[in-house]
Parts: structure tokens; sequence; C-alpha cells
């Protein structure tokens, strides 16, 4: 019998799921679909802005305490920062080993990295292929674009880094020296580099790259190979090289949920399904015994000692809402705190101000052992946990914490269920 | 709430948030410019498609039906249902191409051929007619075509076999599809040795073509006729109780949730027959409990991949999770997209060239595993599928339930036959 199922495949999901499976467990993935990795740029913020705030957080580790006391009930106030510390740390050793380094500031302190328009991007961990864009780094910027690739302009990016007074200036290069097709997306153009020889890309680069630039590309530089792609290019153009990340799909996030689905499926013998809803459950004498997921004829039921619900927020698709205004938890109907509960309270003046959407910051609560608690806060089920974006009390993505929350909360949650024995 | 009434394929669309996963993993896009992918042809294309115009986009006839769109959506949209009704509009307006005809009727061939079937193979296998229906025709020279069996139909086999069948009070219905009646009776066999090993009597009743060859040519109304006649046939027993397991997984996806959906037939039969019927490896994992563990000792790394209908039966990977209860059975899972034949797709003219390079990363997977474990054989539970596996790997491919079959010692794996006591 599976010992951990683990609903939902993103980031929470797969870390979680990883592990469960080192430690031993049988554990099985269900999900939706590809998790929500895919529309991020596969950096990992733990804390870039504190609620109510327009400055970012220079270093997340000295603002704990702040925020903490903004929202007691942070996911980052039920576990202590060496919990969080030793959670990404372990994050960095595993994708190191897996052939995808992620590097932070020495000092601890938040990289600021361009975001797709030019727009400074607090980030405590980048993939390799990322840091150099760092805008604490002395170089000037050669923002460099392709025809036709669409999303991408790099002559908006330089302009926005230069009023951040930062010197940049932009490129654009023929599509040509990349792919041939009619229409394509950031993925495909990374799986042509995968299989391209380099060097009409890195002498066109040469043509306009001046001594002494650092040169962002947007995120396209392969998929399998993308290591010894950025590689040869740093090689070529004795040169900084950093990408840019794109809108989805994103290569660094599909960089990474592959990475870890098949370190997961290949290394760990692990089983992941996709295209499975889950849609209802069975719990008795306290306990989840089964989820079920939607399927042709008749529901599956999925059987196991323990249960993680990793199903993201209003984006991942953990949390709905209903034409009406109302919002739940899609599986075992938790109570959602602080979320709108009708259609009045979705709307606010601020269009994108500092406090954020309260459908953000709404979610399930969770006690220090992360298992949902009920409204009274007694602990929903005995054999079931939460992490991830679908805990109450923070908002990933105006903090700018969604993959800390992610990487910390799933680490935790399977630190505490192993210490109870199923 | 109710989230499913949503979710009906015209109304998913607006589930779509547009954000090009389906169109990063699409098999087909990534080879071929002729297909734009999954959101350009679903969701996006679904907004300008009105009832009484005409459709906008050609490029959904491109669409392989593969499903990884469905599979990977994270907004759970039927992206390929749409495709699949888009198609279906395409066809009332442009005709059906005589080749689709003849490809979506393979009930039809597979009893014609079966009169004669080493004249029918000749006929059908020697270059010259293979030449032949590829200009005429359009069916791709090179596509990996059946073969008649030449020992007789599985029904021919069941006769046989049927005053020494195993009689019990527990009854499970078989239903064998086209492929296995007239090509493959051996895959037949090997599911009635499993199932009568578990301790069932077999039913096998007149049944006929499923009509999925039709649906996926978009011939709605021939394959209404055929739904229409398994339902007679097979309505009874599934409104009496009887469990019906099929080894075709496109049949029983079809007979499940294909032909109901597409042709709007819900009544109370109908509802009946869905929810009678199985995959049998989705039967076997249910019931596996009565599951036999008398294995013989066997010893094998089995390079596995799971046919995209199971993304349609939304089951996970039942044939994995029962094979891996044998002692000795390493399974690997092929972790490919698709083998690119998708049904009668890739046995087109057209479409071969991409069928061939959709189908590269499982053929690459097959040949890396027989080079690392010696591998003899692999398995995919999808007769199209197995066809296309071992026309483009070279391997030779078997449905899991003949691993399973050889695993209690009944069934010859490289014969093909049921071993004697």
């Amino acid at each position: 019998m599976t010992e951990l199922l683990v609903i939902g495949a993103g980031l929470t999901g797969l870390m979680a799921a990883i592990a469960a499976a080192r430690q031993g467990a049988r554990t099985r993935i269900i999900a939706t679909g590809m998790g929500s990795l895919l529309w991020t740029p596969g950096t990992i913020g733990v804390l870039g802005y504190l609620p109510g705030e327009d400055e970012p957080v220079q270093s997340p580790f000295d603002a704990l305490d702040a925020l903490r006391q903004r929202r007691p009930r942070h996911p980052f106030a039920l576990l202590d920062a060496q919990t969080l510390r030793q959670s990404l740390d372990a994050f960095r050793e595993l994708v190191q080993s897996l052939g995808l380094p992620y590097r932070g500031a020495e000092d601890g302190r938040n990289l600021l990295l361009p975001s797709p328009v030019g727009a400074p991007r607090p980030v405590f961990l980048a993939p390799a292929g990322q840091v150099d864009g760092h805008m604490g780094r002395p170089e000037p910027y050669l923002i460099v674009g392709f025809q036709a690739l669409r999303d991408f302009y790099p002559t908006l990016i330089a302009e926005n880094l230069t009023k951040l007074g930062l010197k940049a200036r932009a490129e654009f290069l023929p599509i040509d020296l990349i792919t041939r097709r009619r229409d394509f997306s950031p993925i495909d153009l990374a799986r042509e580099l995968d299989a391209a020889d380099l060097s009409r890309l890195t002498n066109a680069l040469k043509r306009v790259a001046k001594p002494g630039e650092r040169i962002g590309l947007p995120a396209i530089l392969g998929l399998k190979r993308h290591a010894a792609i950025l590689a040869t290019l740093r090689e070529a153009l004795d040169a900084p090289i950093f990408e840019i990340p794109t809108l989805p799909p994103s290569a660094p996030g599909m960089r990474l949920a592959e990475a870890l689905r098949a370190h997961f499926e290949l290394d760990l013998r692990g089983r992941m399904d996709l295209g499975l809803r889950a849609i209802d459950f069975r719990a008795e004498n306290g306990k989840v015994a089964w989820v079920s997921t939607r399927a042709s004829a008749r529901p599956v039921r999925h059987w196991a000692q323990r249960f993680l619900l990793a199903t993201g927020g209003i984006l991942g698709g953990g949390i709905v809402g209903d034409p009406t205004g109302q919002v739940e938890e899609v599986i075992f109907h938790l109570p959602l705190n602080d979320a709108p509960q009708d259609r009045k309270q979705w709307f606010h003046r601020d269009f994108m101000g500092p406090t954020g959407h309260r459908i953000f910051l709404g979610g399930v609560r969770v006690n220090e052992a992360f298992q949902p608690v009920d409204a009274e806060g007694g602990v929903a089920y005995e054999n079931l946990w939460a992490a991830g974006g679908l805990l109450a009390d923070s908002d990933p993505i105006a903090e700018r914490s969604l993959e800390g929350v992610a990487i910390a909360t799933a680490f935790r949650a399977v630190q505490r269920m192993s210490e109870v024995t199923p | 709430m109710n989230l499913d009434a949503w979710l009906s394929p015209e109304v998913s669309l607006d589930q779509c948030i547009k954000c090009n996963i389906c169109v990063s993993y699409c098999p087909v896009a990534e080879v071929t410019d002729l297909f734009p992918g999954p959101k350009y042809a679903g969701p996006q294309a679904q907004r300008f498609r009105m009832a009484e115009q005409p459709t906008p986009d050609l490029s959904v006839d491109y669409c392989s039906g593969c499903r990884v769109c469905n599979e990977v959506c994270p907004n759970d949209v039927s992206i390929m249902e749409m495709n699949a009704k888009a198609r279906a509009a395409l066809v009332a307006e442009k005709g059906i191409p005589l080749r689709n005809r003849l490809l979506g009727r393979n009930e039809l061939l597979g009893k014609v051929g079966s009169y004669a079937p080493h004249l029918a193979n000749f006929a059908l296998h020697n270059p010259i007619s293979r030449i032949a229906a590829d200009a005429l025709f359009g069916i791709a020279k090179e596509a990996p075509l059946p073969r008649w069996s030449t020992t007789g139909t599985f029904v021919d086999w069941w006769e046989k076999h049927y005053p020494h069948r195993r009689i019990s009070d527990k009854k499970v219905v078989y239903f064998h599809g086209c492929a296995t009646m007239y090509y493959e009776p051996f895959i037949g066999v090997a599911a009635v040795l499993v199932l009568e090993h578990m301790g069932y009597e077999l039913i096998v009743p007149p049944q006929n073509c499923c009509g999925l060859p039709l649906l996926s040519n978009g011939e709605f109304k021939a394959a209404g006729k055929l739904y229409d006649n398994n339902l007679r046939k097979l309505g009874p027993l599934a409104t009496e109780g009887y469990d019906i397991v099929g080894t075709s997984t496109s049949c029983t996806l079809t007979l499940k949730e294909e032909a109901p959906h597409l042709l709007g037939r819900h009544d109370e039969t109908a509802e009946a027959l869905t929810h009678a019927v199985w995959d049998i490896f989705e039967w076997i994992r249910e019931h596996e409990d009565e599951l036999p563990r008398d294995f013989v000792s066997i010893e094998m790394v089995i390079p596995y991949h799971p046919p995209c209908q199971y993304r349609a039966h939304r089951v996970g990977r039942p044939a994995m999770d029962v094979l891996e209860l044998i002692p000795g059975v390493e399974v690997h899972e092929s972790r490919a997209r698709c083998c690119g034949i998708a049904g009668t797709y890739g046995y087109k003219k057209e479409k071969y060239d991409i069928a061939m390079k959709v189908g590269e990363e499982l053929f690459s997977f097959i040949l890396a595993e027989e080079e690392h474990h010696h591998t003899e054989y692999n398995a995919c539970d999808s007769e199209t599928c197995r066809w296309q596996i071992e026309h483009g790997a070279g391997q030779d491919s078997r449905h899991p339930i003949e691993i399973l079959a050889a695993a209690y010692g009944l069934y010859d794996l490289e014969t093909r036959t049921a071993k004697t006591a």
C-alpha cells in the first residue's frame, strides 16, 4: 500500500515526495496536471517584500522577525529560521546533484534579477544560468532578443534597467540563428538549441557584444543540455551570460520540474500520475482512508496511510472560487481562513496595491506539525498534512515567498510526519 | 459546487488560462509546423467555431488525439475532446476521403481478410499493393499494418476451448475487439488463461467493433450504429451486473466513455454499460486480492509503454501496478509521450513521418533498454502501439496480459500460444 500519497505536482508536491521517498516511504504523486512550476521563472524566492511595504527586503533571514510580527500565523512563523535554512540547503544540494545548480548571494542577501520587462525581482536562490543578471554586479547589460520571438522585448528591458540607474543597451538578432520554424515558443527554441551547433549563435553574439558587457538572453538556453550550452557560450564570449525568464511556458521552470520528476521516478522509483483530478475522499475514525480522482467510468480510489495536500492556492487549483465569489478547498473542504466569502470581497480600490489580494492571503490553516486544523483549532484528520501555496496567512506572490514557502513547508511537513508512526 | 457542469468540452475552454503547458508537451507540435499546438487548435480556435459556420482552422486535423495536453493541463481543460468534435465538424463539411472510410472500417477489413488470411496478407503486404495503396488511397507504404491471423480467429479458438472452459460462480464478460478477433487471437487466449486462473468463468457474448476508428475519423453516424449494436448485445449483461473486461485499451475506452460522450448516448443502458466496462488491468488491479501468487520463476526486465488511451481512462497505470507484483519482473516505464501511431493517424501518408518522429523518444528508449538489459520484449497494452513499436524499434512487443499469463507458466511468450499443462 502507498505509504504517502502526495496530491499536487508543483514544487511543494515534488519536494515533499522526494523527501519522503528518500526516507524509504512508498510514495505516490497524483495531480490534475503538470504543476505550476512551468509558470514560474524557476527561481527561489524566500522573502522579497514585507507585507505593506514597497521596498524590497535586503536579506530574508533578517526580515523573518518583522514578517512574524505582521503575520503571526505565516507558514514561516510555524517553523524556525534553522529549519528554513536547512530546507533551502537541502534543495540546493539536491538540484546540484541533479546537474541543475542554484546559487544565491554570498552574504545571504537577495539577488535582484531583471524580470521579463526589466523590473527588479528579489530572489534568494537562482539557477546558475540566471545569477549573473544580479543588479548588484558592476558590468553593463547587453540584452539580446530575437526577431519574431514574442513576449521578449530587449529594448523595453534595457530601457527599464536604465531607469533604475543601470547601464544597459539592447540588440536584436535574427531568429534563424536558432530556428527556421514558422511558429515557436521559448520551449521550442530551447529544444532546438539542445540539438544545435552553437557556433552561429556565438559568432553573432560576438559581433554585437562589447568588451566588459554581460549578456542577457531570453531563457531559451536548452532543456537537457542547458549546463553545457551555458558553458559553451560563456567560454566562447568570455563574458558573463545570463538568462532572463520569459512569459510562460518557462524553460527554467520546466528544467526544474523535469529534473525533480525524473529524480523521483527514476532514482527513487516513485510514481507520479498526472491527469487525475481529486474530487472526493473518505474519512474513517478521524483518518483519511482514500482520495478519489475523476476517471472515465468510475472514480479511482487512492488508498494510503498518509496524505499530503499540496494542491496550491487559487492559482495552483487547490482553492477554487465559484461564480458567486465563494471559495473552497477542493478536496477535503477544509475551512479557509481569511479568504473572500462573497463577490464584494473580491474587489479593492487599490489595484495591485502593496496589501495584496485577500484571495492570495487566505488559505488552509495548519498547526505547527503542518496538519490542517478545523474551525475549532483541532487536527482535521490524523493522517493529513498540508504544505505550500494553499496555506493561510501568507501572500506568496506579493511576498515573493512562493518557492521558499513550498520548499520549507514541504520539508517540515515530511519531517513532522515521520516523527509519528502511522 | 458542481465543477463537472463547468467541465464539458465547450465550457471547459473558459478554464484555459493560455499558460501553454499543453503546447510545451505536445509531441506533434514539437515535430511539425502543420499542427500549431493544442492551445491554438483547441481552446483558442474553439472561440471561433460556431454552429452553422465554416470551420476556421483546418490544422486541427493534425491533432493525433494522444491527449498529452489533457494530461498536463493544470486546469483540467478537455482540449482533445474539443479537437475531436472540431474534426467531426470538419468531416461533415468536407466529406470523408475513401482512405479514412477504409481505415474506419477495421472490423469489415478484419472479417473479409479472415476468410482467406494467407491470401489477404499477401494481397495487403506485398510491396506492389503497398505502393498502390500509398498512391491511390494515401495509406503510407511503410506504415505497420497488421497481419491477419492464419491460425483462425479468436472465436474459433474460444469455440474449441469452450467445452474445457472453467465453470465458476464468479463470472466475467470478455470484450475481445476486432484486433484480437482477426489479427491477434493470442491476446484473447492470454486473457482467458489469466482470468480463468483467477477463478472466473468467462462469457464471450456476440459483439462488434466498438466504433472508435470511425469516431476518430469523424464518422459519427456510422460509429453510432456500431455503438447501438453493442449496446443491444452487451447492455443486458451490464444491466444484470456483470463486469465486462477488454484487452484493447481503446475499445474499452470507447465503450466506457468516448462513444456515449461524443455520440450523446446517456440513457440507462448506456450508463450501465459505461459502468460495467473495465480495461483488463484496471479490473485485475481492483481484484488484486483474487490474483493468485503462484508465479513461476521468471527473471526479466520489461520496458513498458503505457498507451495514450490510459490518459483518457484516467486510471493511472494499472498494468504497471499489477506487473510489479510479479517477483523477478522489473518494469521500466518508457516515460515517452506517445508511440506516434495514435490509432490510424500514423497510417496516413501525410502523417506517417510525423508519427515516426513523435515515436522517436519511445523507440530510442526501447533500443537503450535492449542494449543495457538485453531485453527480448517490450510491453504495451494497445495493439496499434505495439505494431508501431515493433516497426520503429525493431523489437517484439507484447501485451502485459501475455507477460502475466507467462508469469503463471500458462503461456509461451515466444510462440504466443497457451502452454499445455
